[in-house]
């Protein structure tokens, strides 16, 4: 009697599971440049991050800001909303995620944070100190939102940079499966900027790589 | 058996065409690789919608500042606003899935369904157009303000939704009970004219509606023997009535006494919250000095919404409407299986209800940013 029942049910319960999975959109555009932190001694000591937000997004986070010129927001007055982000940002472990050789590690609390307004935009600028400065042969920063609410993008003219390590190098993948073709021009990214990648605007984690030998 | 094989067909069709579509998509994508984010979070179909939403979202931006110049553009924009409405209503926070098991749950006819989906997101428009009007142009709120704000009028809804499953749950609970009660009491006191009945429906259509009635009033009439516990379900069988049982569409049921209020309450507690996406428009829309253009788009965005979230509740209402017709073709377990549904139904609301609270599901967040 019950397979009787079934198809209805499953059907229902199918609609269910394939349409209302934990699946969120994204409603923040993030293009960001991250500054790769290394000590005199060789080891990573963090991360220098500086996100630009969407203009929709931007408008929203001034939305009751005091501004004492029309269209303009000096760094003085943003410095509260520049204090909340960062406040906010910790819950979310400030959608960095860094591995040394495969070791998680862990950062401490932001320092030397601003807001910047420019082109419509905002742009948060702020340093992620590692809490113990780690070294590795291979590091690796992921830059994403599990939840898929805040999309980020690699800036396209200068997505990565690293500091202090001139014996290091620096490479960046962009979130997908490479095919063959792609595996190889990721090889030649030195020589070839990653600018063909460009459409792959909407990005899920981004990832920094430092290998050291 | 030849209806519920359809039925079986039916279902195993629409997930091959799923399928199909979804191999599809994933090879038309650029690099033969679907967008980054799909790979991790989203099969095909639902990637595609994903990518779509988002540059629609993405395009809102531009028409705004256009209109400023340009009137015209105003009708581009609500063009995209429509359609954004249509994609971004199939992701989570616009309570297709509670609307959805409501009406599953209520054996709601799908002009309900999509009545309801409309008020639903009609109501959520306009809280994000109240929410906007007073925190930002009367109080000139802070977006952490704005923030905080829609974090509580979320609480209070996704609460709404967890009382609201509980009260079908226990309604629904105790119809299932019944239901397995009068199973019971049909196979331990076997009543000829029942026995025949059942036997006549190979002749006669009607006659396992006419069953279900003999089985309903014998039930009440053995219950009522014990005087306390017919008080009870017969009380539970009107209370049954004056909630659910709409079978037809008349004027009167659809808008009569108790006939919106029925639905209210979950339209209510699903509009309640505004979606983010929209107070962003608007917010940016009112820092170009172009707030009433941000009320058309947010309202045109509303309608995109409803259209969504009435498909998919009339999908719901269908699916729930085949498995009953498969059950009134035979009596007996399948009733069980229909009250069954229906408790399932009430319990997805409480689990949606429970999970948005807990904030495991539709992490719209935000104040991720901004407190």
């Amino acid at each position: 009697m019950m397979k009787h029942a079934c198809p209805g049910a499953c059907a229902v319960l199918l609609l269910f599971l394939s349409l209302d999975r934990a699946e969120a959109h994204p409603h923040v555009w993030v293009t960001f440049h991250s500054d790769v932190l290394y000590a005199v001694d060789g080891s990573m000591t963090g991360v220098r991050h500086a996100w630009t937000f969407d203009d929709m997004f931007s408008a929203y986070a001034l939305q009751g800001t005091p501004h004492a010129k029309n269209g303009q927001y000096t760094r003085e007055e943003l410095a509260s909303l520049a204090q909340v982000n960062i406040e906010s940002l910790k819950e979310y472990g400030y959608f960095t995620f860094a591995r040394a050789d495969g070791k998680k590690l862990k950062f401490s609390d932001p320092v030397d944070y601003w807001l910047e307004y420019k082109n419509a935009t905002l742009t948060l600028h702020f340093t992620l100190p590692l809490e113990a400065a780690a070294t590795a042969k291979a590091m690796k920063i992921e830059v994403y939102d599990p939840t898929i609410f805040v999309d980020f993008e690699f800036a396209k003219d200068m997505p990565v940079s690293l500091s202090g390590a001139p014996q290091c190098l620096l490479t960046y993948e962009l979130p997908h499966q490479p095919t063959p073709a792609e595996q190889l021009r990721l090889s030649q990214l030195d020589s070839e900027p990653l600018d063909a990648f460009g459409t792959y605007g909407e990005t899920f984690a981004n990832k920094i790589l430092v290998k050291c030998p | 058996m030849t209806r519920s094989r359809g039925v079986i067909l039916m279902v195993l069709a629409a997930i091959v065409a799923v399928d199909a579509i979804d191999g599809m998509s994933a090879q038309a994508a650029p690099f033969g690789a679907p967008h980054p984010a799909d790979a991790m979070s989203a099969s095909g179909v639902t990637g595609w919608i994903f990518a779509q939403q988002a540059a629609f979202y993405r395009s809102l931006s531009g028409f705004i500042r256009a209109s400023k110049e340009d009137g015209a553009a105003m009708w581009g924009l609500f063009g995209i606003s429509f359609l954004y409405g249509v994609f971004h209503a199939v992701g989570p926070g616009h309570g297709k899935a509670v609307i959805s098991s409501y009406l599953v749950a209520n054996e709601e006819t799908w002009r309900r369904g999509v009545v309801l989906s409309f008020a639903s997101a009609g109501i959520q428009s306009i809280v994000a157009i109240i929410v906007v009007a007073i925190a930002a142009i009367l109080l000139g709120a802070t977006a952490k303000a704005i923030g905080l704000t829609i974090h509580l009028v979320e609480i209070v809804s996704y609460g709404l939704i967890v009382l609201i499953g509980l009260r079908l749950l226990y309604f629904k609970g105790r119809g299932f009970l019944i239901a397995g009660r009068e199973l019971t009491w049909s196979a331990q006191a076997p009543v000829l004219a029942l026995a025949s009945a059942h036997r006549a429906k190979t002749f006669q259509l009607p006659a396992p509606r006419f069953s279900e009635m003999t089985m309903r009033g014998g039930q009440c009439m053995v219950d009522g023997c014990a005087g306390h516990v017919h008080g009870f379900y017969c009380h539970n069988d009107h209370h049954e009535s004056a909630w659910g049982h709409a079978h037809g569409p008349e004027p009167a049921e659809l808008a009569g006494t108790g006939g919106w209020r029925r639905g209210l309450s979950a339209v209510v507690a699903v509009g309640l919250r505004p979606c983010s996406g929209a107070i962003i428009v608007l917010i940016f829309a009112l820092a170009q000095d172009l707030f009433w253009t941000g009320v058309g788009a947010t309202l045109i965005m509303g309608l995109g919404t409803a259209v969504t979230v009435a498909a998919i509740a009339t999908l719901a209402i269908g699916a729930r409407q085949i498995a009953s017709r498969v059950a009134k073709a035979r009596a007996g377990f399948v009733v069980l299986m229909m009250r069954a549904i229906e408790v399932v139904a009430a319990t997805l609301i409480v689990a949606f209800g429970a999970l948005l609270l807990a904030g495991y599901m539709a992490s719209e967040q935000l104040w991720m940013f901004t407190g």
